[in-house]
């Protein structure tokens, strides 16, 4: 090693090139000079030299390569050697000063932990391709009603039918129904009886997904069509794990769902999991009798998957789509609204609603990695100062300045490298976190994951930032003249470049922490008006118990008298103050569409009826709720008491029908007077208004609630049922007792769920919550980070001009003055930063227009919050070394060093 | 020259040259003649092979160069053996004294 010190600088090309040259003339020169002593003419004694020598052309050139070989090498192992130099100058540096290290690898930990952790959910939702071959061709299709600006609705399995036969631009085309908690089917036969989740699929689906079977195979198309050899299913990856131990037998065996033997025909393998990650079964469509889901047009049940062909593009996609739904509209009455069809692309529909806030939260956490780099670099640069003396030392001794801003570089980067491999150990559990936080609410959690991809993203990150926040005092270090730093350093006088640069630091510490705190501020805010909305109903101490009663053990009727039964029999159950039940409780479903027409409005030739959600409801819900009613009354126990009405099918009502509307149907269809007693048409029927609710969110609590019908469950029956319970004491602690009412009517009842409604709406609000929290924690980090580093500055800047400020003490300046000079020279730093970040902010934070809600991006009130808070922690964080700066100790000017 | 003769060649050159450095640090010219003079024009040497071999012994590591001044106040390179070209120098030296006494023991008669 020590013979580096005495290397020749590099050589380059030119210079091989001459020193060849060189070395070969010496040789010739040398030779001829002695043949002339020996008596040769100079002319003869050059050509003996020449003959002596032979090929001298191939010997140049061959030593040429040799001597450029040499210099690579040489290079390399200077290269390798300077880089372990560097680490091992590096490390000592750091094990020297451990709470610069400290603070360091932990700023970096955080702000590349939150990014990978953060990115893997996104990279996994959002960037992800979806698992399946050319997922580019798949594309999601609804029917379209656009009188009734309904651009987006279920599809009807016959229209499907005609969408298949007719399509030209689409590969396949396939649907499916699965309500998670409504579609399921159960099996009977080896251990409990259990609920299956199930998703009923048309003949196109499997060909669509273009998905093989990991074992046996899938359901031939004339194994999925009424009259075909349709009971067979195809298990999940993980129902075949958890179920059947994972047995290859499994294939060809039998098992009874719903009371009937079905062929398991396939396994899927572990990433198809579509619909839903809670699928645990396919069952083609055509098993679901009309008596349960009549097959006809105007039931829209079936959402629709399409894979385009090979070369086809969206729009042709679309119009292929829209000249079918416009040819079955002409052909079929009941299609006649329906004449357009959307085609979205899959993967869009299926992270749609999700990305913009996702995506969000990636911008944001790159803020916090921004601001995480312009800490260190700020602490670097601190250091750097500190550090002046020995690079002063190290240029005068020779360093080239190269060479010490690869030193300076690899010092970060060596902190960058531990800081993000301990962020990326963090983020595995933070990632696991946050799909918790979500509480389901997210699609494709299933795939979110630490992959190749979030690693390499991890890497580069760390990098990145290395190199960012190493740069600013590398460039410094390369610019200092030895001369004014060994003479300056360590005597307090700070050049003002170096105060400059932190100044800048500063300002773009306090913008970015600005943009971080409004963001946190507007969805802080929106968190807080969603939480305030009013629900229409109570949900704390209510029960809800999912189950759907078996038509195929309770036939004809007999259904709605268990129906009925069960109901009555948890009424009895001691603890429960009141108790009802609907078919699709709130934020878990959104009833059925059903045109009607109300009274005293005529429709014109040609025009469609308005629609909206039915909603079935027993006798007592809107009371067990906590709903309230606005007008007349909800059902009793006598409604629709043991009527009898046809199976299925479209509405058709006991005798004495009635209706419950909510408000917001009252107000648009009957303004200016009572509902009650009005009627609506359906067709012949006429039925009667008893009651007007208050408005109940059913959707999402975002949505404003649509005018909404609701139906007495044992005049218009249906068998999905939630049973809700108030509870005087904690919800689930009557879980049991409630289920065992039920298991008293029906001993083999499937249970889907038991929740409290306390959950749900958590659910209902996890998305945004989850942004929420993560915005506010992004946007505390912010703040923290922000003071930390005004802080930081302005102590460094007092202690370093303690001799100035002594001599103004000295000189009779009040220290109240120089107590304002320190705060405001925080304010001004601080509300430069602001200014610049409330710009940054204003355009910014339009993304956040879809996630927000009850807030506009540009909220007064949140930006005037934020400023006023940022200034008060620039206040803060200035007083403290301002007042140390006012009690220094004026001496201090005339001591010496 | 055939490429087996070369070969030969090479290798014997190499262990010339590291020879004739071990007594001092010299430039190439100075080995040419020192090599010249003790084979006494046994072996007819030519001077592009051998500095090819400086060179290519100089990547191998076995000697390092520099530039220094010749007798006559040129600048001239001068090579200096390195101490693995010492040990190189040792191992090759034994090969050829094993292998030349092989030859002689097959030559002369028992």
């Amino acid at each position: 090693m020590t013979g580096r010190l005495f290397q020749f600088g590099r050589r380059s090309r030119d210079m091989i090139r001459r020193d060849v040259d060189a070395e070969l003339q010496f040789h010739i020169d040398a030779r001829t000079d002695a043949l002339v002593r020996e008596g040769a003419t100079r002319d003869d004694a050059r050509a003996q030299a020449l003959r002596e020598f032979g090929d001298m052309d191939d010997a140049r050139r061959y030593i040429r390569r040799m001597d450029t070989d040499i210099e690579h090498q040489s290079r390399r192992r200077d290269y390798v050697s300077e880089l372990r130099q560097d680490l091992a100058y590096g490390i000592r540096m750091l094990r020297r000063s451990p709470i610069f290290a400290f603070t360091a690898i932990l700023t970096i930990a955080l702000g590349v932990g939150a990014n990978t952790a953060i990115f893997s959910v996104v990279h996994g939702i959002v960037f992800k391709p979806l698992p399946f071959p050319e997922p580019d061709q798949l594309v999601r299709v609804w029917s379209a009603n656009p009188g009734a600006n309904s651009r987006q609705a279920p599809v009807s399995a016959l229209d499907l039918d005609d969408w298949r036969a007719q399509r030209t631009q689409f590969a396949d085309i396939g649907g499916w129904w699965f309500a998670d908690g409504g579609s399921g089917i159960d099996l009977t036969g080896s251990g409990d009886p259990q609920r299956l989740s199930v998703a009923f699929v048309s003949p196109g689906f499997f060909p669509t997904l273009g998905v093989p079977s990991l074992i046996g195979r899938l359901p031939r198309e004339d194994e999925m069509v009424r009259g075909g050899d349709d009971r067979v299913v195809v298990l999940s990856h993980g129902f075949w794990q958890r179920r059947f131990g994972a047995r290859q037998n499994v294939v060809d065996s039998s098992v009874t769902l719903n009371g009937e033997p079905y062929r398991v025909v396939g396994v899927m393998g572990p990433e198809l999991r579509f619909p839903s990650d809670r699928v645990e079964a396919w069952v083609p469509y055509s098993t679901i009798p009309d008596a349960s889901i009549p097959r006809i047009r105007p039931v829209r049940i079936l959402d629709v998957i399409g894979r385009m062909k090979n070369g086809v593009a969206l729009p042709q996609a679309r119009a292929d789509m829209n000249a079918i739904a416009g040819r079955l509209a002409v052909t079929y009455p009941e299609d006649a609204n329906w004449g357009e069809a959307t085609v979205t692309l899959l993967a869009d529909a299926i992270t749609g609603n999700v990305r913009r806030g996702l995506v969000a939260l990636l911008g944001a956490v790159g803020f916090v990695l921004l601001m995480a780099c312009v800490n260190v670099a700020s602490l670097l640069l601190a250091r750097s100062t500190v550090r002046e003396r020995e690079v002063a030392l190290r240029l005068a001794l020779g360093a080239t300045s190269g060479r010490l801003v690869r030193q300076m570089i690899t010092e970060s980067l060596l902190l960058s490298i531990i800081g993000g491999a301990i962020g990326v150990a963090g983020a595995t559990f933070g990632s696991r976190i946050l799909v918790a936080l979500a509480s389901g609410q997210l699609p494709r959690t299933s795939e979110v994951g630490l992959d190749v991809t979030v690693l390499v993203f991890a890497l580069i990150a760390s990098l990145a930032t290395g190199v960012l926040f190493g740069l600013a005092p590398a460039l410094r270090a390369r610019r200092s003249d030895p001369q004014v730093a060994l003479r300056e350093a360590g005597r307090g006088l700070v050049s003002g470049r170096g105060q400059r640069l932190r100044t800048g630091l500063v300002i773009a510490e306090v913008a970015l922490a600005v943009v971080l705190i409004v963001g946190a501020g507007l969805m802080t805010r929106s968190f807080i008006q969603l939480l305030r909305v009013d629900l229409g109903f109570r949900p704390a101490n209510l029960l809800a118990v999912n189950f759907t009663i078996s038509t195929s053990r309770h036939t004809g009727q007999a259904h709605r008298l268990v129906y009925r039964e069960m109901i009555d029999r948890v009424r009895t159950v001691p603890g429960l103050v009141s108790v009802g039940a609907v078919k699709n409780a709130p934020f878990r479903g959104n009833g059925e569409r059903i045109g009607f027409v109300p009274e005293g409005l005529s429709l014109g030739a040609g025009e469609q009826p308005p629609t909206a959600p039915l909603i079935h409801v027993s006798d007592g819900y809107f009371a067990a709720i906590g709903a309230r009613m606005i007008e007349g009354r909800e059902y009793n126990e006598q409604d629709g008491a043991l009527r009898v009405a046809a199976p299925g099918g479209e509405p058709v009502f006991s005798d004495t029908p009635s209706l419950i509307i909510n408000q917001t149907f009252a107000e648009r269809h009957f303004p200016g007077g009572s509902a009650i007693g009005k009627t609506l048409s359906f067709g012949e029927n006429r039925v009667p208004i008893i009651g007007v609710v208050n408005n109940i969110r059913q959707t999402t609590i975002e949505e404003p609630v649509q005018p909404t019908v609701y139906i007495n469950n044992m005049m218009n029956s249906r068998v999905q049922v939630t049973l809700v319970a108030r509870t005087r004491g904690e919800p689930l602690a009557m879980a049991n007792a409630v289920r065992d009412a039920i298991w008293s009517v029906d001993r083999e009842q499937t249970i889907t769920s038991i929740t409290t409604f306390d959950q749900i709406v958590g659910e209902a609000v996890a998305r945004p919550r989850l942004l929420t929290v993560l915005l506010g924690l992004f946007g505390t980090l912010g703040f923290v980070l922000g003071a930390v580093g005004l802080y930081g500055v302005l102590s460094y800047l007092v202690s370093s001009r303690q001799r100035e400020i002594g001599v103004r003490i000295a000189l009779g300046a009040p220290r109240g003055a120089v107590l304002g000079m320190v705060v405001r020279r925080g304010l001004v730093m601080a509300g430069t930063g602001t200014i610049i970040g409330l710009v940054a902010a204003f355009s910014l934070t339009r993304y956040l227009r879809d996630v927000l809600f009850g807030v506009t991006p540009t909220d007064p009130a949140t930006y005037a919050l934020v400023v006023v808070s940022m200034l008060a922690v620039a206040v803060v964080a200035s007083v403290i070394p301002a007042r140390r700066a006012a009690t220094i100790d004026p001496s201090i000017a005339f001591r010496g060093e | 020259m055939n490429r087996d003769a070369m070969e030969l060649l090479q290798g014997t050159l190499d262990v010339l040259i590291l020879r004739t450095l071990a007594w001092q640090p010299m430039h190439g010219y100075a080995v040419s003649r020192w090599i010249r003079e003790r084979t006494e024009g046994t072996i007819e040497i030519e001077d592009a092979p051998l500095y090819k071999a400086l060179h290519r012994l100089e990547r191998a590591g076995c000697v390092s160069a520099h530039w220094g001044l010749s007798e006559n106040n040129r600048r001239a390179r001068y090579y200096r053996l390195t101490a693995a070209g010492r040990q190189r120098l040792k191992v090759e030296e034994n090969s050829w004294r094993r292998y030349a006494a092989a030859v002689f023991r097959v030559l002369e008669p028992a």
